[in-house]
């Protein structure tokens, strides 16, 4: 058994079918917190604990599965390409509301982080919460934080704008479906799109424009935006 | 779909090539996704000989993140040692960013 374990296979498998049941059951049960990425998690991280199986057994078959996320990360280019034309019309306040908001989310986080006194590592692991989960995890690689750490808080701020975003944002008098979409994409990258394609197909394509676009912002200014922080501390 | 993979795949060899050489301080599958657009955009390429290959991985880039979401567990102390700051932090910063992004579309967008 154990020697089966270790084998690639026994990786991959499990997060093939943890994600296909996962996704089974948010057909049955439409909740927001049953998000497929991340009860898939939950019940991979239960599985290795209860048959005592470390993370480094799993990610010998989990590192074929994340390996594709250099891939997609390029295919993201090209839906950008294909919905560009739709956004045409509103492109500089669309690009202005993205940049705004993305340097918005890398400071104000920073900012909160070092008011509360946690350790250089974890600021180093979250400057970059507010993009898509591959980036961010190229942008921790970069400036030194624990690219695992930044994974499980990206997922958790998806699903939090998935679940509350649109209902904040209501509250606090956002009218337009297009800035619904545009903020969900850019503070909650693909999960938070997901939901903004609940509100309307338009509001779905600013959504997903913005996350990628926030993605090339964000990994462009966080290493700058992090060294000057913690040099304006010391 | 096999010429869609060989482009991908050459993007983002072309952007991890470019990175590499130039020591720049971007991911090369990030420098890989701002090719590909300038590509299409420039006609280099067309759509339909990528989007087999691309509309796929994007279909399923949630499952290529799940390893990463679970190795969390190697650090699980470590969350629990500071969860309150980090999510008074989190919490904070993503309304505000969802707030200003969405106001300036508000108050300028057609």
């Amino acid at each position: 058994m154990q020697e089966f374990i270790q084998l690639p296979i026994f990786g991959v498998f499990i997060s093939i079918i943890a994600f296909a049941g996962a996704r089974e059951l948010r057909k049955k049960f439409n909740y927001a917190l049953l998000t497929p990425v991340l009860v898939a998690i939950v019940f991979i991280i239960l599985f290795l604990f209860i048959f005592n199986i470390d993370f480094d057994t799993y990610n010998r078959g989990g590192k074929y599965i994340s390996f594709f996320l250099g891939p997609s990360v390029v295919a993201l280019g090209v839906f950008f390409y294909e919905k560009y034309e739709e956004v045409k019309q509103n492109l500089k306040v669309f690009l202005l509301s993205v940049a705004i908001g993305g340097i918005t989310g890398v400071l104000t986080v920073i900012i909160f982080l070092l008011l509360l006194k946690v350790p250089d590592f974890i600021i180093e692991s979250l400057a970059a919460k507010s993009v898509t989960t591959p980036i961010a995890i190229e942008i921790t690689k970069l400036t030194g934080g624990i690219p695992e750490i930044t994974a499980g808080i990206v997922i958790a701020v998806g699903i939090f704008g998935n679940a509350f975003g649109p209902f904040i944002l209501k509250k606090l008098g956002i009218k337009s479906k297009i800035a619904i979409g545009t903020a969900l994409g850019t503070a909650a990258h693909g999960i938070g799109t997901a939901r903004a394609f609940e509100e309307s197909k338009l509001a779905g394509v600013y959504s997903g424009l913005a996350m990628c676009v926030n993605g090339i912002i964000t990994a462009l200014i966080t290493p700058y935006l992090i060294q000057l922080s913690f040099w304006g501390v010391s | 779909m096999l010429k869609a993979l060989a482009y991908i795949f050459g993007f983002l060899l072309l952007g991890e090539l470019i990175t590499y050489f130039f020591e720049l301080p971007i991911a090369g599958n990030i420098l890989g996704m701002f090719l590909i657009f300038l590509a299409l955009r420039l006609k280099i390429i067309k759509l339909q000989d990528v989007k087999p290959a691309s509309d796929k991985l994007i279909k399923y880039l949630v499952l290529f993140f799940i390893p990463y979401g679970v190795g969390l567990m190697v650090y699980f102390e470590i969350i629990a040692n500071y969860w309150l700051p980090i999510s008074v932090a989190v919490i904070a910063s993503t309304v505000i960013t969802l707030y200003i992004s969405a106001i300036i579309i508000e108050k300028f967008g057609k």
